[in-house]
């Protein structure tokens, strides 16, 4: 029982952090229906910036958010200006094949300064810190952290949405571009500003999930798909479905958990000889392939 | 016979096109009686291989207009068919392949059937997905060697040898891929005619118009996509009999399946000659830059770099590739 | 039109350019040139740092005379048989991609004209470039891959100085029968019953699924239990559910295979999730990085890992001492077990070309077989190199043996890896059991 209790429960951690890492891909989705798919890279600067800001300064690791906030809205802004604004006029496979290599781009700069060393944190208040909540439940301070913050973020992101001028004008712009512009609202301006946010909210996600994995130069292209697939499933463009998502496919990586506890539940053998770790992330595939066929617009998606 | 008969009509081409072409395909037939350096001779077969990929993706992608970012699964079902039935039965790569890309094909009705429901961003993202899931199968997957992959033995087999593609000297894999190469042109240039071809080019102006038209678009995109998936298939199994060892994250990663769109791309997609063009730049430019800038020391990744930035240009200022260059002058011309 | 025809031109005069690419000049005279294939750029690129140091290192005392250094072939410059031949090493970058390894490897047999092969760590690559070099007849030694799949072909131009994957994952199995023994220094005899229960955890790639499947037929052969041994998917952003479910059997002791990233990550989850085994084992690779040491510090105290040569070595090994405090010199760092394998398998090459007298493949492949260089030639801790010349196994040297390390603190408070394994020459008491 405890098996189930904890995997669940780590389920829906992690679930909630990866919601945090999709929700700057799935702001950009649904204001501009462009797949980004240098958002891995994006977290991987995120990374480094929380990791040599506070290795630099020696500050606390927490601190250095606010920096990989600004750092991932500025790269953000320089994306959309410099390239993203011209490869939105192109056909799809060129929007495509266009972030494709944005990825490369920024995955290989990051290789040129920094090597392809592994690097971690050693110091800060999260490190290495994790509650035993009983029940066999561990919670990670830093997982329960991003998880807290990821709450935070979409409460804001939401708010920012649905209660503020700047985000019915966002909606406006993703509803109808055209008829947004003939309403007044500077698009190309609102396009930029998502692409701000996207990259701001993904920053801040790799300075804090950096205190608990180490970062190298290659790990951004699994977040990228995984995060595709939170966006999908929960319908592109819509932010409480992210989080949802998040939460189910927290849950689906937790799927060889499940299965070891019913393992050991009915303790049949050939249960315990079925690579299930192996394909931890085939499910989140398989899950996210039936979904769009099924239901296109996604489990919450408005958007056709 | 009508049908080899319009496979060999390129009237419709300029004849300054032709001439080119067959220049270039002069070329290829003589480069290698050149000298040349075995670096040259794999870039070559490279190009080879990798035009008809493009060829293959260009089919569905280029004249049917859907943006498949999933190809590297077929190429790992070919070259798992043919080593797999190489290794374990000995079958002849002749007899191998048609199997292989059987398997394909069917392999593509299953998964393209459900595929085709989804336009845009969720078809491209889906393929990408289905990849995704085959290939961590064929990690886990003992029949197929899991993640240690296969190899057909260096020793075993005594070059050359014509059934079973084994060979020491790469100027046999280049007469063979060759060959392929040409059948691949003639092939698409009648396709392109086809009724098929036509009903393809219309679904990518309009749907709607399409379906109007008494076309049956969803089983016209999935004939087409299986026809695109034959093509990959076939160099798939070549693949495994030219590097004699295939593994999942070699034969099905995504890079390949995004490089394999690519080529078709920024040589221009729905033209005839554009993964042609496409390959024919992107392959010897990704070699050479390797060769001369990598492995640098103090400059780790700078060929990368330049790379990502070709491909960052080309899919912002000239989307439509270098044919649609040529076309854009060619209008300018005329009018 | 006009256009189009310089359009055309530039198609051409790519094509040209690539095909009259002319193989480079002649072979220079008194040069022996080795094709030398690494990982030099993408995910294992600091270990291919550290894999060309140690090479040219060795070429470099090769090539010159050292007096300070007591090698054979830190006597002679140059190749003596051969009239004092000079090595040359080309350097050539695989990023762990087989195909472009296998590329390489045509390349420079072709192109390059070179006489031998030494490379290329990752098991994956040097399976592909084995395979060239026997289809074309050229020697290739091997002194860092270590899936025992590669000597098992029957290839008659390969040959491989480092022990493999089943002799390392047998030293630790010996270990644990040491420790029921009482054979353990600094600790008493176990019940057996206490370390039975075993689980693996692998990383899901050639070399990973390897060592699973050798751990588990050799927990069978020595009689322990493997609870658990699953594969995991390499470079995970999380690896808490494996954890739990190694944590789930209870298991005595934890094995694992993972590179950098990974053992990073599984050490920080292990504890994360107090998972309390009383051995942890890892198979070299990322156990041995310096970031694991930098990243993980303390923690890390009591942890196992298999290597063929620690800084320690140097201390009883006089030769190992010697060439460590050049390789200090030049780079910074302590060799290390890539870069002394590296070395050796370079040195190899030396003694080999030494014997042969020529560069003939046929002289070579013969004076491989029949070489023959004693331990105290060499900078790690192995009886010598020679090699199978039949059984199933041809090419493997057979005199080569693991260390067993485990990271314990000096008087200093520095960690540092002590020889646990092999029993004689352990440099301290082994802390069992293991805790966080």
């Amino acid at each position: 029982m405890d098996i189930l209790i904890s995997s669940l429960f780590a389920g829906l951690l992690i679930g909630m952090v990866l919601a945090l890492v999709a929700l700057g891909l799935n702001i950009i989705f649904g204001v501009m229906e462009i797949v980004n798919f240098a958002h891995g890279e994006f977290l991987m600067v995120g990374m480094y910036t929380g990791l040599f800001t506070a290795q630099a300064t020696g500050m606390e690791p927490l601190l250095t958010l606010p920096v990989a906030a600004v750092v991932g809205f500025l790269l953000g802004i320089i994306c959309y200006y410099g390239f993203i604004k011209f490869l939105i006029r192109g056909p799809m496979v060129a929007q495509l094949l266009g972030t494709f290599g944005l990825m490369l781009f920024l995955r290989n700069i990051a290789l040129l300064i920094f090597g392809s060393e592994d690097r971690a944190l050693h110091h800060g208040i999260l490190v290495d810190k994790s509650f035993d909540m009983g029940m066999g439940v561990i919670v990670p301070a830093t997982k329960l952290t991003a998880a807290g913050l990821s709450v935070v973020a979409f409460g804001a992101v939401w708010l920012l949405m649905n209660r503020t001028k700047i985000g019915k004008a966002l909606t406006a712009t993703a509803l109808n571009a055209q008829g947004a512009r003939y309403m007044g609202i500077p698009t190309e301006r609102m396009n930029a500003l998502a692409w701000g946010i996207g990259g701001g909210s993904v920053t801040i996600a790799g300075a804090l999930i950096v205190n608990f994995w180490s970062v190298n130069p290659f790990m951004g292209l699994l977040f990228t798909m995984i995060a595709f697939a939170i966006v999908a499933l929960g319908g592109f463009g819509s932010v409480p479905g992210a989080f949802f998502a998040g939460l189910v496919v927290g849950l689906i990586t937790e799927i060889p958990g499940i299965w070891d506890f019913f393992t050991y539940t009915f303790n049949f053998d050939w249960m315990n000889n079925v690579p299930m770790t192996s394909l931890k992330y085939m499910w989140v595939y398989l899950a996210y392939f039936v979904i769009v066929v099924v239901r296109p617009r996604g489990l919450f998606g408005w958007k056709q | 016979m009508e049908t080899i008969k319009n496979a060999l009509d390129f009237s419709d081409s300029p004849r300054i096109d032709l001439t080119i072409a067959g220049l270039v395909a002069l070329f290829l037939l003589v480069f290698p009686i050149f000298p040349h350096s075995a670096f040259a001779m794999a870039t070559m077969i490279q190009f080879l291989m990798f035009s008809l990929y493009g060829m293959g993706w260009n089919t569905i992608g280029g004249y049917g207009g859907q943006v498949d970012l999933g190809k590297a699964q077929y190429v790992g079902i070919g070259a798992y068919t043919t080593a797999v039935m190489l290794i374990r039965w000995d079958v002849p790569f002749w007899i191998s392949m048609p199997i292989g890309m059987c398997f394909a094909v069917i392999w593509s009705f299953i998964i393209g059937y459900p595929l085709f429901r989804l336009k845009g961003h969720y078809f491209a993202i889906a393929t990408i997905a289905t990849t995704l899931v085959l290939k961590d199968i064929f990690e886990v997957w003992d029949f197929v060697g899991a993640a240690r992959g296969l190899e057909i033995s260096p020793i075993k087999y005594i070059p050359p040898d014509f059934l079973r593609l084994i060979f020491k000297q790469d100027v046999y894999y280049y007469y063979v891929i060759l060959g392929f190469f040409f059948l691949g042109i003639l092939y698409v240039n009648w396709f392109r005619r086809s009724r098929l071809g036509f009903q393809l080019r219309s679904i990518k102006d309009n749907e709607d118009v399409a379906q109007s038209l008494g076309i049956n678009v969803h089983w016209a995109k999935v004939k087409t996509y299986a026809i695109a998936t034959a093509f990959v298939s076939l160099v798939g199994s070549f693949h495994a009999c030219y590097i004699k060892n295939i593994e999942p994250e070699d034969t099905m990663s995504l890079d390949l399946s995004i490089l394999i769109a690519l080529m078709a791309m920024l040589g221009g997609a729905g033209s005839l000659w554009g993964p042609i063009i496409g390959a024919g730049i992107l392959i010897p430019c990704k070699s050479y830059l390797k060769e001369w800038l990598g492995a640098q020391v103090g400059l780790v990744g700078i060929d990368l770099i330049i790379y990502a930035g070709i491909i960052m240009v080309i899919s912002a200022f000239e989307p439509r590739g270098i044919w649609g260059i040529v076309e854009k002058v060619r209008r300018r011309k005329r009018s | 039109m006009k256009t189009a025809v310089r359009f055309g031109m530039v198609v051409l005069g790519v094509l040209a350019v690539v095909g009259l690419m002319v193989p480079s000049a002649a072979l220079a005279a008194k040069e022996i040139k080795i094709g030398v294939i690494y990982p030099l750029t993408g995910g294992a690129a600091a270990a291919g740092r550290e894999l060309r140091a140690g090479a040219e290192l060795a070429a470099k005392i090769a090539n010159n005379v050292m007096t300070d250094i007591s090698m054979d072939m830190a006597k002679n410059s140059g190749i003596k048989n051969m009239g004092g031949a000079k090595i040359k090493l080309i350097f050539k970058d695989h990023q762990g991609n087989p195909t472009i390894g296998a590329d390489l490897a045509k390349k420079l047999i072709l192109d390059d004209k070179v006489d031998g092969i030494l490379g290329c760590y990752h098991s994956s690559v040097t399976k592909t470039v084995s395979a060239v070099c026997e289809q074309y007849g050229v020697p290739m030694i091997n002194g860092t891959s270590t899936s025992p799949a590669l000597t098992k072909r029957g290839l008659k131009w390969f040959w491989r100085t480092t022990p493999h994957d089943k002799w390392f994952t047998k030293d630790l199995f010996e270990l644990l029968k040491g420790l029921t023994e009482g054979k353990v220094r600094g600790v008493k005899a176990v019940p057996k019953k206490e370390i039975i229960n075993l689980a693996s955890a692998c990383e899901k790639t050639e070399w990973g699924s390897h060592v699973s499947d050798i751990i588990k037929s050799l927990a069978k052969e020595y009689g322990f239990k493997l609870k658990k041994s699953l594969l995991y998917a390499s470079k995970s952003p999380d690896l808490s559910s494996e954890v739990r479910s190694l944590k789930a059997v209870r298991p005595d002791a934890m094995l694992f295979a993972s590179y950098t990233s990974d053992a990073i990550l599984m050490v920080k989850t292990l504890k994360a999730q107090k998972a309390a085994p009383k051995i942890i084992w890892g198979q070299d690779a990322g156990f041995e990085k310096p970031e694991f040491r930098s990243t993980l510090r303390d923690s890390i105290v009591g942890i196992l890992t298999r290597t063929v040569f620690l800084p320690k070595v140097a201390q009883i090994k006089k030769v190992a001492g010697q060439v460590n405090t050049l390789y200090k010199k030049n780079t910074g760092n302590d060799l290390g077990g890539a870069s002394a394998r590296a070395f050796t398998g370079l040195q190899t090459w030396v003694h080999v070309l030494e014997k042969a007298g020529s560069t003939k493949p046929a002289d070579i492949q013969k004076a491989a077989n029949a070489l023959k260089i004693p331990g105290k030639e060499l900078v790690v801790p192995w009886a010598g190199i020679q090699f199978a010349a039949s059984g199933d196994e041809i090419g493997q040297n057979v005199l080569g043996s693991g260390l067993i390390g485990q990271y314990q603190k000096d008087k200093d408070g520095n960690l540092v890896l002590e020889i646990i394994y092999p029993f004689d020459v352990a440099t301290a008491d082994m802390i069992f059991p293991f805790s966080f």
